[in-house]
């Protein structure tokens, strides 16, 4: 049976009359690359602080390698590795100052010769200020301090926000360097779709504060499907099929964005409705993700009806 | 070792601020005690003074060139402890690296004792040495007519702890989430009526006792506050 390295029970978590976080009931298991996404404010930056124990939840629980995440022991808290939103480093410290102070918090496991490794690999003088380094670089020196403790569960938050698309790609290719140590699980939040796509096997999508998936990558490509069908006349007035999340109608045509159905049950409703044609478009993650988090206001601008 | 690598850490964000308060006590209470040693104490205070004025013995034996840098000695040293506040716990703030500083395999009674480590230090080694350096020379009976009392140098104390109230008051403030306009200035606030309230004690053991109490205050207050604080 796998472990399960970070549970989250009912957690809820209010700033003041704002939910940011609403009844979070996760479980991520060991050993996956897990990518949590969700749109600005959707509450992700929140959830990893909760799980963290970096702020108190209004409601409900989480823990972290069998851990409450509210009284997270050192011991434990070596085992974890954080990568910070913004890359938030000690600016007036050099990269070598900043690879001393980090190693004393992990004297038994710290792997000297990897952080010096991925600086190389980075081409970063280590003896430069990190005032004087780009965010991309900074996000670097995050990156190697997070990896060199050799850490059992790495919790990145919005690590690659910021970087251009060779940074980007250099930096996901360190988190594969963990990825390939056996038995370690990634957590992180991103905006970008293309990397959570290339580097997870599992996908955490959460919007305004509530989860909506929580499921293999494979599972949630294959689930959400966008079908446009055309008819001879206008199409029905009520759309009953299975899974259906939203519809959108023009004269002729109707426009589904639907969770889980079989192609053939696509196929029997179009039939059964006096469809002319249907055809199921083909979606990336992110045209997915954004038909999945579609907000009321972005349907009705659209003129998109729900079922 | 953890504890050692963040009181390093915390003295080295100190440095600037312990350099800077040093520098300048020891620029004005040197300038001081060198132009009251070349003007000739007491020969200035009784210039002013009519034939047949009654002048009381404290002012004879007591009012040592010293005394005169008591008053820079406390500004500085409030200065300090308001910089330094702000520098350990302000600023984590707004550089937004408290995540980083916290999570870590250190538990956070060991973070904060590191800071007020650190600012003991920063308050002994600058302020305090310059202080007994002056002292020392203050009591050359060469150079000045009259030479300061054990008083005196134990005033000097007193007003570098004050410093150290203003920094807990400092760091009370900035460990305080709600708006500035409200409760957060507190810590700020009762710092200010514990300095003023020690100032105010003609007995340097009231004077004492009013500080630790001040101090014992606010240092269970920003334990609180810390431990539990959300970063």
């Amino acid at each position: 049976m796998t472990e399960t390295v970070l549970e989250t029970e009912g957690l809820t978590k209010y700033y003041g009359s704002t939910l940011a976080v609403d009844h979070l009931v996760l479980k991520i298991p060991q050993g996956c690359i897990c990518g949590f996404v969700g749109r600005n404010g959707a509450g992700k930056t929140t959830a990893i602080k909760l799980m963290l124990g970096l702020l108190r939840p209004t409601a409900g629980s989480s823990r972290l390698l069998g851990c409450d995440s509210a009284a997270l022991t050192p011991a434990i808290r070596q085992r974890i590795g954080y990568v910070t939103e913004g890359h938030r480093l000690f600016r007036w410290m050099s990269i070598a100052e900043l690879e001393k102070f980090q190693r004393s918090f992990f004297p038994k496991q710290w792997d000297h010769k990897f952080f010096a490794d991925m600086i190389e690999y980075f081409n970063l003088p280590k003896k430069r200020k990190i005032k004087h380094l780009s965010i991309g670089e900074r996000a670097q020196v995050s990156l190697a301090l997070a990896l060199a403790p050799n850490p059992e569960l790495l919790i990145m938050d919005d690590p690659t926000l910021g970087l251009d698309a060779a940074i980007r790609r250099q930096f996901l290719e360190g988190m594969i360097e963990l990825i390939m140590r056996q038995g370690r699980t990634v957590l992180f939040s991103s905006h970008i779709l293309g990397d959570v796509e290339r580097v997870s096997d599992r996908i955490v999508v959460i919007d305004k504060g509530v989860l909506r998936a929580n499921c293999s990558l494979e599972e949630f490509r294959t689930a959400v499907k966008k079908v446009t069908l055309s008819f001879p006349d206008s199409p029905p007035a009520d759309v009953d099929i299975e899974g259906l999340l939203h519809c959108r109608r023009s004269e002729k045509e109707l426009e589904l964005i639907l969770i889980g159905p079989a192609d053939e049950h696509i196929a029997e409703w179009a039939q059964r409705n006096g469809a002319e044609k249907y055809h199921i478009v083909k979606m990336n993650l992110e045209d997915q993700f954004i038909e999945y988090t579609a907000p009321p206001n972005h349907r009705r601008l659209f003129q998109w009806e729900e079922k | 070792m953890r504890f050692l690598a963040l009181l390093r850490k915390e003295l080295r964000e100190s440095l600037p601020w312990m350099l800077l308060a040093a520098i300048i006590f020891l620029a004005i209470g040197g300038f001081v005690l060198r132009a009251q040693a070349y003007l000739g104490q007491p020969s200035w205070y009784y210039s002013g003074l009519s034939p047949g004025t009654v002048v009381d013995t404290y002012r004879l034996t007591h009012f040592s060139p010293l005394r005169m840098t008591g008053s820079w000695l406390l500004v500085t040293s409030i200065g300090l402890g308001l910089a330094l506040g702000v520098r350990h716990f302000w600023m984590p703030l707004f550089t937004r690296t408290w995540p980083f500083l916290i999570h870590r395999s250190a538990n956070r009674p060991t973070i904060l004792w590191a800071k007020l480590a650190a600012a003991i230090i920063s308050f002994i080694i600058p302020v305090g040495v310059v202080w007994v350096a002056l002292y020392r020379y203050s009591c050359r009976p060469e150079i000045f007519e009259t030479l300061p009392t054990k008083r005196v140098f134990i005033e000097g104390w007193l007003f570098i702890l004050l410093g150290l109230v203003a920094y807990l008051g400092t760091a009370l403030a900035g460990l305080s989430s709600a708006r500035w306009y409200t409760t957060k200035i507190l810590g700020l606030a009762f710092a200010t009526i514990v300095i003023c309230m020690t100032i105010f004690q003609w007995r340097l053991g009231w004077a004492f006792a009013v500080l630790v109490v001040g101090v014992v205050v606010l240092l269970s207050q920003i334990i609180d506050a810390f431990l539990n604080r959300e970063f």
